[in-house]
């Protein structure tokens, strides 16, 4: 007991009880209630044990595993043209040798926005009524108004510009940070040996940058819930589902029909997205760090 | 018999001197002004202090008390409900028969009293109804060209709508996307769902059967999607109309490119106020029309307030929802358009808009009368409304996009409302 009282677990221990409380308290108590039929306005069905029947319901769940994909290709080209974006702009903003502090702080702007507030300015531009968009396309005889928020193809791309908008800023700091910490002996001795600029950024800059890209890939790849909100003011999820993720679905089950068990059944199965997403990125993490230090 | 004492000692105050009363109130436009002026008044007369926790929309307040039910955490005392959402919050609610008097009770309509009344147990003090009605242009009726052009066009005079069917050859007739449509509709959530509902009923159908088994996959139901989808087909509706909600048809109409607008009397003072509308002065009221089994749509509720059981300042909290549902309190409200659940503040606003010459609001407040009494129908009222709704209307726009015949929709809808029922064991 002595032993244990003076050892390195009384230093861990006021860490343990905080995360155990925060963190694994809430996790098993919904990993619980996925194998209940756990409604909001009911409690007493926290304490009804129905064993795998909400996955069980889930396995044969058409909806639901047309929004898992529509959440895994949502998630993969958002953050993959969020990436060239931030790279872009994070590239351009490096050159500059004037005003670079003002233009990082502008960058900055749409973080600042709440995803609420984004989702309903971008909602409002694509109006198919009193949008800017079609008012804009209507200027160069575009006459019949686009239903953007309608079609399915053009309302995923209307959420996504929105996300897009909203997030890219994440990618060009984090980049940018990457870019200022880049030695610059090796550039300038590959541009004495005559490469061009491209040659310079493939095999210098971009190798020097891919751990900061797969660890702006994981920060965002756990942080595109948020973009929850966005697609909660823009559409809902619909019209007719074309438009409808993971999130919203389990907000609507969870909140709107009161189905907590069911709803975190849904995100028990939807970690598993994280987790790959998550594992993925890390593993390209190591292997680009290893390759960097190889050379 | 605390209620009693209000009205009588209403100016000697200090009555529920010290007691703070937590409430959770439906915010927006249209509804905080009652409180502006009601909550000073019972502060002032009672002693009492009134802590408004939350103030917002109804959705999204449903969302905050169902995790309030969940966890256990019900100190409020009085919060705003209707009457489709009620059945869905169990016992939370105290009944009120075993606290208003009877005398007291018998001020509202009976009817209304008896849609706030879930399991027996009356957990509601209305605020105001709602039921639809059509309002429409005046201008285009009485345009001689039109009149012409429609008769030419589809046998029959051009007159506001009777029937459903008529307002599809109207709207469609008067439709020049993208400039001007012909109507709209709520295109989402539990909005669509009810006025399908509503044309259901109006068609002779019915969503369910006794036991609650879902029979709205019908000849009755398909006609009723049948009549959004050809008028979306025909662009007799703006193409952004199925993320559309209430806000969106209310200023629709008001932009002044919307022939007709089937809408609550919550709008009416708007739509004919210069400042907000481009139709003020050019606006005319039909009942809601009939389907093709010769009744009126009628989707119908009220908003109200509900004390919790948990609540330690009953006596207060019973006399502050007396408050917030009196006749001063309806009257406020009457003067905006709504509609009260007094009988008495019917009669007072009809006569006030009489004396003030007001014709448009009294044949708002005519109209509305006819038909809360003769048309309404509230939707059925059990724990599932909300969650039905979800399951339905999905279906309902996947088949007026096209993505499946309205047989198809709605049997994809109908197997899912049966395992809705099922789950929570109607049969």
């Amino acid at each position: 007991m002595r032993k244990f009282l003076n050892g390195p677990w009384v230093l861990l221990m006021p860490t343990l009880i905080i995360l155990t409380c925060v963190v694994l308290l809430p996790l098993l108590l919904s990993l619980w209630t996925s194998f209940t039929p756990f409604k909001l306005t009911k409690p007493d069905t926290l304490y009804r044990f129905v064993g795998f029947r909400n996955y069980e319901r889930l396995i044969g769940d058409f909806d639901f595993w047309i929004a898992f994909g529509r959440t895994v290709l949502f998630l993969a080209i958002a953050l993959n043209l969020e990436l060239v974006f931030g790279l872009g702009i994070a590239l351009l903003i490096n050159k500059i040798t004037y005003g670079q502090r003002t233009l990082r702080t502008l960058m900055m702007f749409p973080m600042m926005f709440s995803p609420i507030l984004v989702g309903f300015q971008w909602k409002y531009i694509f109006n198919d009524n009193i949008g800017l968009m079609n008012n804009f396309l209507r200027e160069f005889g575009v006459i019949q108004p686009i239903p953007w928020l309608v079609d399915g193809i053009l309302a995923n791309i209307s959420i996504m510009a929105a996300e897009i908008w909203s997030s890219t800023s994440v990618f060009a700091i984090l980049l940018l940070a990457g870019l200022l910490g880049i030695p610059k002996d090796p550039i300038e001795a590959a541009k004495v040996d005559g490469c061009n600029s491209w040659q310079v950024f493939k095999n210098i800059t971009l190798p020097f940058l891919m751990p900061f890209v797969f660890i702006a890939m994981t920060i965002r790849s756990l942080d595109v819930a948020r973009a929850y909100d966005i697609v909660q003011m823009m559409t809902g999820g619909g019209p007719a589902k074309r438009t409808e993720l993971l999130w919203t679905l389990i907000s609507r089950t969870g909140y709107v029909d009161a189905k907590m068990g069911m709803a975190n059944a849904m995100s028990y199965i939807s970690i598993f997205l994280s987790i790959a997403f998550t594992f993925f990125f890390f593993y390209k993490l190591v292997e680009a760090r290893q390759r960097l230090s190889y050379e | 018999m605390v209620l009693f004492q209000l009205k009588q000692k209403l100016n000697y105050g200090e009555i529920f001197s010290g007691v703070t009363l937590r409430v959770k109130l439906i915010g927006g436009g249209q509804y905080e002004g009652l409180y502006n002026e009601v909550i000073p008044w019972w502060e002032e007369n009672t002693g009492g202090k009134i802590e408004i926790v939350t103030q917002k929309n109804h959705f999204e307040l449903d969302k905050e008390i169902k995790k309030d039910i969940a966890s256990g955490n019900l100190d409020f005392c009085v919060a705003s409900n209707h009457t489709s959402f009620a059945s869905q919050y169990g016992n939370i609610y105290t009944d009120l028969n075993n606290i208003m008097p009877a005398s007291v009770l018998a001020d509202y309509t009976p009817l209304i009293l008896e849609h706030s009344t879930v399991d027996g147990r009356l957990v509601q003090m209305p605020r105001h109804s709602d039921v639809s009605n059509l309002y429409y242009q005046k201008s285009l009726y009485e345009d001689a060209d039109n009149k012409a052009n429609f008769k030419a066009k589809y046998g029959y005079d051009l007159t506001p709508p009777e029937t459903w069917d008529q307002v599809k050859d109207q709207a469609i007739f008067f439709s020049n996307p993208p400039d001007f449509y012909g109507t709209q509709y709520v295109g989402k959530e539990e909005a669509i769902a009810g006025r399908f509902y509503e044309l259901v009923i109006a068609n002779g159908g019915a969503l369910f059967d006794e036991d609650y088994r879902p029979i709205f996959n019908s000849p009755a139901g398909v006609e009723a999607l049948q009549w959004f989808i050809d008028l979306y087909n025909a662009k007799a509706v703006p193409d952004g109309v199925l993320n559309y909600l209430w806000d969106d048809t209310g200023l629709g109409f008001a932009s002044g490119t919307i022939a007709m607008n089937l809408d609550w009397a919550g709008w009416a003072g708007f739509f004919n106020d210069p400042e907000n509308s481009k139709v003020a002065g050019d606006i005319g009221l039909v009942r809601a029309p009939m389907g093709s089994g010769g009744l009126r749509t009628g989707w119908s509720g009220s908003h109200s307030f509900s004390m919790t059981e948990s609540c330690p300042d009953k006596e207060a909290a019973a006399s502050f929802l007396w408050a917030l549902t009196s006749n001063k309190a309806q009257m406020i409200e009457a003067r905006g358009g709504l509609s009260p659940t007094r009988p008495a503040i019917w009669d007072a606003i009809i006569a006030e808009k009489k004396a003030e010459g007001d014709e448009f609001m009294l044949m708002v407040f005519e109209t509305f009368k006819m038909s809360l009494a003769e048309d309404a129908f509230t939707p059925p009222l059990i724990p599932e409304w909300i969650e039905f709704t979800n399951a339905l209307y999905p279906e309902l726009q996947a088949a007026i996009l096209g993505d499946k015949s309205p047989e198809d929709a709605l049997a994809t809808a109908s197997k899912k409302a049966t395992e809705i029922m099922e789950d929570a064991g109607y049969f």
